[in-house]
């Protein structure tokens, strides 16, 4: 119930919440009405009847002293008669022996009946109300002359005009309050329908079902300038803003790779052009001596050695480019290719590089080569550059049961606190700084592992583990 | 100044002009027992300007209660001439002197009437044993002594007989008790119930006449055999005489019901003694 109640819309919904507290509402006001017509009919019944029983106590004291019966009637009568069509119905006095000395009705209580026999459900003034035994009230009350009771005075009141107006404020309190809470209920439905329209128009572009937020077009959003204006206008600046940094970090991983590579590209530069000297003379020394076949030999052997290099080069370096390898099983040819590229930059710095793969083609197959490679290749620039120019850097890979552990160190200084950030969280990248480390956790991430930093003994050691893919467990 | 001079003035009026004022202004004092006139002011007020118009001088209509009140008062001389009822009459027979009596339907004489409502079963008096009673007044003969003196004929006493008796002085409001149903039977002035029949028809709409008793001498007007000689009572006397021969009077006499007013006889209330004296014999 409470789930299909959210399910409504918003504007269904508030209408019937202002109906249901229009009816509350109406309640309360109803009642209220109700009860003040109700004291104000009691305090107006009672001082008829007060002013009744005082009269009679006035006019009737002496008579019913000296129970006199004529009189008792002959007043009741000319009171009856003065006030036909009144309130008062009936009227029954009785002496201080409870007798009946005379009533409007001698048939009903003749003289000298016992009165108390009327009595039943009569009250006093004080305590009387109005409709609740019918349309006849019945009062009780004492005749007192000089503090002496000489007597009782029963009467009956007509208090059908005040049911029936009770009953009629009712029926007009319903009619009026069902009409109100209809004409609220729908002014509120219309008017809360028209204020949220914005708002539904936001929701909808949200992606409410699940689907990526819209902008709104612009002529859904209204002229004004009102805060919801400015509101949906924000929506579309800010879709725009989460589209241009999609897009912005889309084209900043692609050229992620490229930036890897053009990190190396002086180092790739040298290792293409120290072998085209030899290659160079080699073709020089078969243009000088084109008769001497050992000599050609040994010219052919040394192009062939160059060309195969640079060959080996030249394929490490479109391998790291192919964007179509993200299936391809990592193998040790991977980390030849990474050493074929890294170690030129090590040489350029006079760095001692510590390399060792321990493990086969079988054992790393468990694990996709492209992000292995790119973590790899990151990290080992990264260390490079903190080891600086003679220093040392390490890069150890192993398996570890169903993981496979990476681990690069260098002799550098450590990490820095932003370096550390950009590797180990998700806060976002302070401008000038590289997004190698942070391109390292996110592929760390996307492959369900996790990256540890260590310094001990002068050396900076991160080390990565991830467990084999789900689909080769 | 002007506070002196009025002073003056008012001294000199009131020395001389006083007396004069009041001696002109003295009305002629007529007491009314509470026959069919009781608590009806209109009528009363009509009957006062008749008089007043038809004697030619002022004329005070004065009412009390009771036949026992206008009677003292008569005999006090509190009243100069008073129209009661004839049993009164007779209990004081030795000091008051008849100087009228009306004449109905052509006679000077009435009934006293019991009545119950119309759809009381009764057909006589001795069918309200131990029920309720209206009495018009204790002195009033058609209104008391004949039920009271029917019953002593009868060997019963008014207490005895009925359960439980009321007075209502006033013929009307004999007539009031049984039609309201405060009691189921009452004694009535023959003439008061045919007035009330004619005059209010809806009231003796709600009563029958049971019974009736015999002719008797009409209430008559008296006055104190010591006063029934002065010149206002005599004045009166003839004005009652002659009321049937002046439109004013006779207009008097059509709100009254009556032909008009002729001389009195003591026999005519011979029926009268006799109720008095069959109710004293039996007390």
């Amino acid at each position: 119930m409470k789930g299909a109640w959210r399910a409504w819309p918003v504007t269904v919904r508030v209408a019937f919440a202002t109906g249901a507290m229009m009816i509350l509402l109406g309640l309360i006001a109803s009642q209220q009405v109700l009860s003040t017509l109700s004291t104000l009919q009691n305090e107006r019944l009672r001082e008829v009847a007060q002013s009744h029983v005082d009269a009679l106590s006035v006019a009737l004291g002496p008579f019913v002293l000296h129970r006199d019966v004529w009189e008792v009637y002959d007043v009741l009568d000319r009171a009856q008669e003065a006030s036909a069509g009144a309130r008062i119905l009936f009227t029954a006095v009785s002496d201080d022996r409870g007798r009946v000395l005379a009533s409007t009705d001698p048939s009903r209580a003749p003289i000298d009946m016992e009165i108390e026999s009327l009595f039943q459900d009569a009250a006093s003034v004080r305590d009387v109300v109005a409709g609740t035994s019918g349309n006849i009230v019945r009062i009780r009350e004492p005749l007192f002359i000089q503090g002496r009771e000489v007597g009782a005075v029963l009467t009956e009141l007509d208090v059908s005009d005040l049911v029936t107006q009770r009953r009629n404020t009712s029926l007009a309190l319903l009619a009026a309050n069902t009409l109100a809470t209809l004409v609220l209920g729908l002014a509120g439905y219309l008017v809360v329908a028209r204020l949220l329209e914005p708002v539904e128009l936001l929701t909808r572009h949200m992606g409410a079902l699940g689907g990526t937020p819209q902008p709104i077009p612009d002529r859904d959003i209204p002229k004004s300038d009102s805060a919801l204006a400015q509101l949906l206008r924000k929506f579309n600046d800010m879709i725009g803003a989460i589209e241009a940094r999609t897009e912005a970090e889309r084209r900043l991983a692609e050229r992620e790779r490229f930036v890897s590579l053009g990190r190396l590209s002086s180092s790739l530069a040298h290792e293409i052009n120290n072998p085209l000297g030899g290659l160079l003379n080699a073709t020089d020394t078969l243009r000088t001596y084109p008769d001497r076949p050992e000599v050609v030999r040994d010219a052919g052997d040394i192009l062939d050695r160059g060309l195969n290099h640079l060959r080996d080069v030249t394929q490490a370096i479109l391998d790291e480019n192919r964007r179509d390898r993200s299936d391809r099983p990592l193998g040790r040819a991977d980390f030849d290719d990474l050493k074929l590229l890294f170690e030129p930059e090590t040489k350029r710095q006079s760095q001692a590089l510590d390399w060792h793969i321990n493990g086969s083609d079988a054992d790393f197959s468990a694990w996709p080569s492209a992000p292995i490679r790119q973590i790899a290749l990151n990290l080992l620039l990264n260390a490079s550059s903190a080891a600086g120019q003679g220093g040392n850097v390490g890069c150890v890979v192993g398996i570890d049961g169903d993981t496979i552990c990476l681990t690069v160190t260098d002799g550098g200084p450590g990490l820095s606190q932003q370096a550390e950030d950009r590797l180990l969280s998700t806060t976002p990248l302070e401008p000038g700084g590289g997004v190698g480390l942070r391109l390292v956790r996110d592929l760390v991430a996307e492959l369900g592992g996790e990256i540890a930093v260590a310094r001990a003994n002068a050396q900076t050691s991160i080390s990565v583990r991830c467990t084999a893919r789900e689909a080769d467990a | 100044m002007k506070r002196r001079r009025f002073l003056k003035y008012f001294a000199v009026t009131g020395a001389l002009g006083m007396p004069r004022l009041a001696g002109a202004a003295a009305p002629f004092r007529l007491g009314l027992t509470p026959v069919f006139l009781d608590n009806d002011a209109i009528v009363i007020d009509r009957l006062r300007s008749l008089v007043s118009a038809a004697m030619g001088e002022p004329v005070e209509l004065i009412q009390r209660r009771t036949y026992q009140e206008i009677t003292a008062m008569l005999l006090d001389g509190s009243v100069d001439a008073a129209w009661i009822c004839g049993y009164p009459f007779l209990q004081h027979r030795e000091r008051l002197a008849l100087i009228g009596v009306p004449q109905w339907r052509g006679r000077p004489l009435y009934q006293s009437y019991l009545i119950a409502r119309p759809d009381d079963p009764a057909t006589g008096l001795g069918d309200f044993a131990g029920s309720t009673h209206a009495f018009s007044d204790p002195d009033s003969n058609s209104g008391y002594l004949v039920t009271a003196s029917d019953l002593a004929r009868a060997g019963r006493s008014v207490e005895s007989f009925f359960g439980r008796t009321i007075f209502t002085y006033g013929h009307r409001n004999v007539v009031r008790s049984v039609a309201g149903g405060l009691t189921r039977s009452g004694s009535v002035d023959g003439y008061v119930w045919e007035s009330l029949s004619q005059g209010e028809p809806d009231l003796t709409r709600n009563t029958r006449v049971v019974g009736k008793s015999e002719w008797m001498g009409f209430p008559p007007f008296a006055a104190r055999s010591d006063r029934a000689g002065a010149p206002d009572v005599r004045r009166f006397e003839g004005f009652l005489k002659t009321l049937h021969e002046s439109e004013a009077g006779r207009d008097v006499l059509g709100l009254l019901y009556l032909d008009r007013i002729v001389d009195g006889d003591v026999a005519l209330f011979g029926s009268i003694a006799q109720r008095m004296a069959d109710l004293t014999g039996q007390r």
